[in-house]
C-alpha cells in the first residue's frame, strides 16, 4: 500500500534559514584548565609551561585555557555541569613545592578576609565569588606551584625548574580526579 | 578533597597556605606611635624592582610600547598611549582623526574596566559594611552582577581595539597594526547601552553611602587639555596654581628614594606631596566631563566630598564611569575608519616624552632616543609612585583619629583608607600587613 501525501509539495531555495533549531546537547567540555601567569616573568609561568606539556594528554571535553589572571569572568565561563582546574605560581609554599586544595577548602582559609589586592582578587575570593554568581558551587581543584623569582625576563628559578615534572602530573592527576567527579554528577543528575 | 603539598621528591605533608594570591605586588603599612601620636605612617613596598626603564633600552618605539604594556594587567593601555604619543611627538608624526578616537575609545575601556573592578570588589565591600567580596556578592548578588557587566563592557572594548584584554597588543607608532572596521566598532553598541544603565545606577548607589569621615587638604595635580577630559594629552594643572607642558614633568617634580620601599616616591620639587587619580581630575576638570558625568556630579553634590575626602574617591570613579561609557558611545556611533591602519613615520634622535591620564592618574614617560629611534635612557613614572606619598601623608592625619580603637578596627580602617586611593605596587599591593610600634 502506498501512503499518499495530503499536503503539497514545497520546493525551497537552497538556503540557510535565519534561525536554526538548536538540539539540546551534552555538555562537550567536562574540565577546564586554566592556567595564570605570565610566561616571560620567570616563576610566575611554570602553570602556562606545565599546561603546555600537557597539551595531548587528556581526551577532548578537557579544554585548557591560558587567562594570565584569574578574573571572575574566566570561572562564570566555564559550562554548567563542567569543573575547573586553576594552575598558578604561589607564594606562601617553598619554591618548587606543590600545592593541591580543592575549590571547596578556599573559602574557609579566606574566611574573614577584606580584598586585599587593589589589582584584583585572591583566588579563594575569585573562586567564591564567581560560585555564588554561578548559584551552586563550582567543582574543581586550584594547582600551585611555590615561586621565587618573578622578574620580567628571568628563566624558572631551579627549585621551580626541579618541580616541573611533579607539577605536571600533580595537575593531570587533578584534572583526572575533576573530569570522574563531574561524570559522576552528571550520572546522579 | 584534602590539601595535599607534594615535596619534590613526593612525600606528602599537610601545611596551611595562608598567602595563596597573586604575587605581582606586596606591601605594609608600619605605624610609628609615640604617646598616643603618630610619628611615621610608612607604606612599605618590598616586592622587588622591575628594571623596565632598562629593558627597554635599545628598543625602538614600536618594540617599547609592546614591553611598557607588561608592566601591568590593569592599565597597560596607559602605559600603551604615553609611550606611542611620546615616539610620534618626537617623530612628528601625526595620526588620522580616526585613530585619535580610537585611542580615546580604548582608553575609555581600561577606565572602566578598571573603576568598576575597584567599585565593585574592592571598595564597595568596605563601604557598605561587609568584610569581603564574597559577604557583598552573598547579600547584594545582583550588585556584583551589574559591576562585573560593567567590567566586561570595558574588556569587550580593549579585546576589540587592542586585540586582546589584557596587554594589548596593536597600537603601533602612527596608529594601529590594522584598520579597525566600522562593523567590529558598532558591535560594542549593545554592551555599552546596558553599560550606561549600569552607570546612573553605579552613580545612585555611590551617592547613598557614607564612608568614614576623613577631610584633609591635598595638593591636587591632573592633565588638563583645552577641549576634552584628560586622557590623552593635556598640560599638568593642580589646585594651587601649576601649569606646566606634561614634557616639563620633571622640572617640577622629582623622584626619591626612601629606606623603606622599593619603589621610588615622587615629590613636588618644593619637596610637598601630591595626589593624582579620578578625584583630581573631577575636581581640576570638572567642567569638561561629558554632560552626563557633569549632570550627575551637580545632581548628587558630589564637588567639594571628591576634592576633600579621600574615602569618597569612589564617587570620582563612578563620576569617571559615567564619562567613559558615554563617551564611548558617542565615539562609536561617530566613527569613520582610516583608509590605512598607520601613517608612516621615519625615527630620529631626540627626546621622546609624554604624560596620559591612567585610572589612578598621571603616567609620565620620557625615552632618549638615538639617530635610529631606539632607546638609549628611560624614565617610567607611574601613579602610584606619585601617590604614596600623599597616601602616607593622610594615613598619618588619619591615624590619631582611630587610635582608641581595637587593633583589628584600626587595621581595617587603614586598609580601608589606603585602597580609597586604589594604590597599584608594580602595580599593586597585594596584601598589608599593619604593624603599630608604640615606643612610649
Amino acid at each position: 500500500m502506498t501512503a499518499v501525501l495530503d499536503v503539497p509539495p514545497v520546493v525551497r531555495r537552497p538556503e540557510v534559514p535565519d534561525t536554526l533549531e538548536v538540539i539540546p546537547s551534552v555538555p562537550t567540555t567536562l574540565v577546564e584548565m586554566l592556567a595564570c601567569g605570565a610566561p616571560d616573568r620567570g616563576d610566575d609561568g611554570a602553570g602556562v609551561i606545565a599546561v603546555g606539556r600537557l597539551a595531548d594528554a587528556f581526551p577532548d571535553d578537557v579544554r585548557t585555557r591560558i587567562v594570565g589572571q584569574l578574573d571572575i569572568d574566566d570561572l562564570l565561563s566555564v559550562p554548567a555541569g563542567a569543573g575547573a582546574v586553576v594552575v598558578d605560581t604561589v607564594v606562601g609554599v617553598d619554591p618548587g613545592w606543590i600545592v593541591e586544595i580543592p575549590f571547596s577548602g578556599l573559602a574557609g582559609r579566606d574566611a574573614g578576609i577584606r580584598p586585599r589586592s587593589s589589582h584584583a582578587l585572591s583566588i579563594p575570593e575569585t573562586v567564591a565569588v564567581a560560585s555564588i554568581i554561578r548559584g551552586r558551587p563550582l567543582p574543581g581543584i586550584v594547582v600551585a606551584i611555590g615561586g621565587v623569582d618573578f622578574g620580567l625576563g628571568e628563566a624558572l628559578s631551579w627549585p621551580v625548574a626541579a618541580g616541573m615534572d611533579a607539577f605536571a602530573l600533580a595537575i593531570a592527576d587533578a584534572v583526572r580526579r575533576v573530569r570522574r567527579l563531574v561524570q559522576d554528577a552528571a550520572r546522579r543528575d | 578533597m584534602h590539601d595535599t603539598v607534594i615535596a619534590p621528591g613526593g612525600a606528602d605533608l599537610d601545611v596551611d597556605v595562608r598567602n595563596l594570591t597573586r604575587v605581582e605586588g606586596e606591601g605594609s603599612l608600619h605605624l610609628r606611635v609615640s604617646d598616643g601620636a603618630v610619628e611615621s605612617a610608612h607604606l612599605e613596598i618590598f616586592e622587588a624592582p622591575r628594571y623596565f626603564e632598562r629593558l627597554v633600552v635599545g628598543r625602538s618605539m614600536d618594540e617599547v610600547i609592546d614591553i611598557v604594556a607588561r608592566i601591568c594587567g590593569i592599565c597597560p593601555v596607559a602605559y600603551q598611549m604615553t609611550a606611542v604619543h611620546a615616539a610620534e611627538a618626537a617623530f612628528g608624526v601625526t595620526v588620522d582623526p580616526a585613530t585619535v578616537a580610537l585611542r580615546r575609545l580604548l582608553y575609555c575601556g581600561e577606565w572602566i574596566e578598571s573603576h568598576a573592578l575597584h567599585i565593585y570588589l574592592l571598595h564597595l565591600p568596605d563601604l557598605l559594611g561587609y568584610p569581603s567580596a564574597i559577604d557583598l556578592a552573598q547579600h547584594a548578588r545582583a550588585t556584583v552582577e551589574g559591576g562585573l557587566r560593567l567590567k566586561r563592557a570595558g574588556n569587550a572594548i580593549v579585546a576589540r581595539i587592542g586585540g586582546r584584554a589584557i596587554h594589548p597588543v596593536s597600537v603601533r607608532v602612527g596608529g594601529f597594526s590594522r584598520v579597525i572596521r566600522r562593523d567590529e566598532i558598532a558591535s560594542l553598541r549593545a554592551d555599552l547601552a546596558e553599560a550606561l544603565d549600569l552607570v546612573e545606577a553605579t552613580i545612585e548607589l555611590v551617592a547613598s553611602l557614607q564612608p568614614p569621615v576623613f577631610r584633609r587638604e591635598a595638593r591636587l595635580v591632573a592633565l588638563r587639555a583645552p577641549d576634552e577630559y584628560p586622557m590623552n594629552h593635556g598640560r599638568i594643572v593642580s589646585n594651587d596654581g601649576l601649569d606646566i607642558a606634561a614634557v616639563d614633568w620633571e622640572s617640577m617634580f622629582e623622584e626619591r628614594q626612601v629606606p623603606w620601599s622599593n619603589a621610588l616616591q615622587a615629590f613636588g620639587r618644593d619637596g610637598r606631596p601630591y595626589l593624582l587619580g579620578p578625584s583630581s581630575r573631577v575636581t581640576l576638570d570638572a567642567d569638561l566631563l561629558h554632560p552626563r558625568a557633569a549632570a550627575a556630579l551637580v545632581r548628587h553634590d558630589l564637588a567639594d566630598r571628591i576634592a576633600n575626602e579621600p574615602n569618597w574617591s569612589i564617587a570620582a570613579r563612578a563620576i569617571e564611569l559615567v564619562h567613559a561609557v558615554a563617551e564611548a558611545i558617542d565615539i562609536v556611533e561617530g566613527y569613520e575608519p582610516p583608509t590605512v591602519g598607520g601613517v608612516p613615520w621615519t625615527p630620529r634622535e631626540g627626546i621622546a616624552s609624554w604624560a596620559t591620564e591612567a585610572p589612578r592618574g598621571l603616567l609620565f614617560q620620557r625615552f632618549g632616543l638615538d639617530a635610529d629611534g631606539r632607546v638609549v635612557d628611560a624614565r617610567i613614572v607611574p601613579p602610584t609612585s606619585q601617590n604614596q606619598a600623599a597616601i602616607e601623608a593622610d594615613l598619618a592625619l588619619f591615624a590619631p583619629t582611630v587610635l582608641d580603637r581595637p587593633h583589628a578596627e584600626i587595621t581595617h580602617l587603614l586598609e580601608q583608607l589606603i585602597r580609597s586611593y586604589d594604590p597599584c605596587i608594580s602595580c599593586a599591593t597585594h596584601f598589608l600587613d599593619l604593624q603599630v610600634e608604640e615606643t612610649s
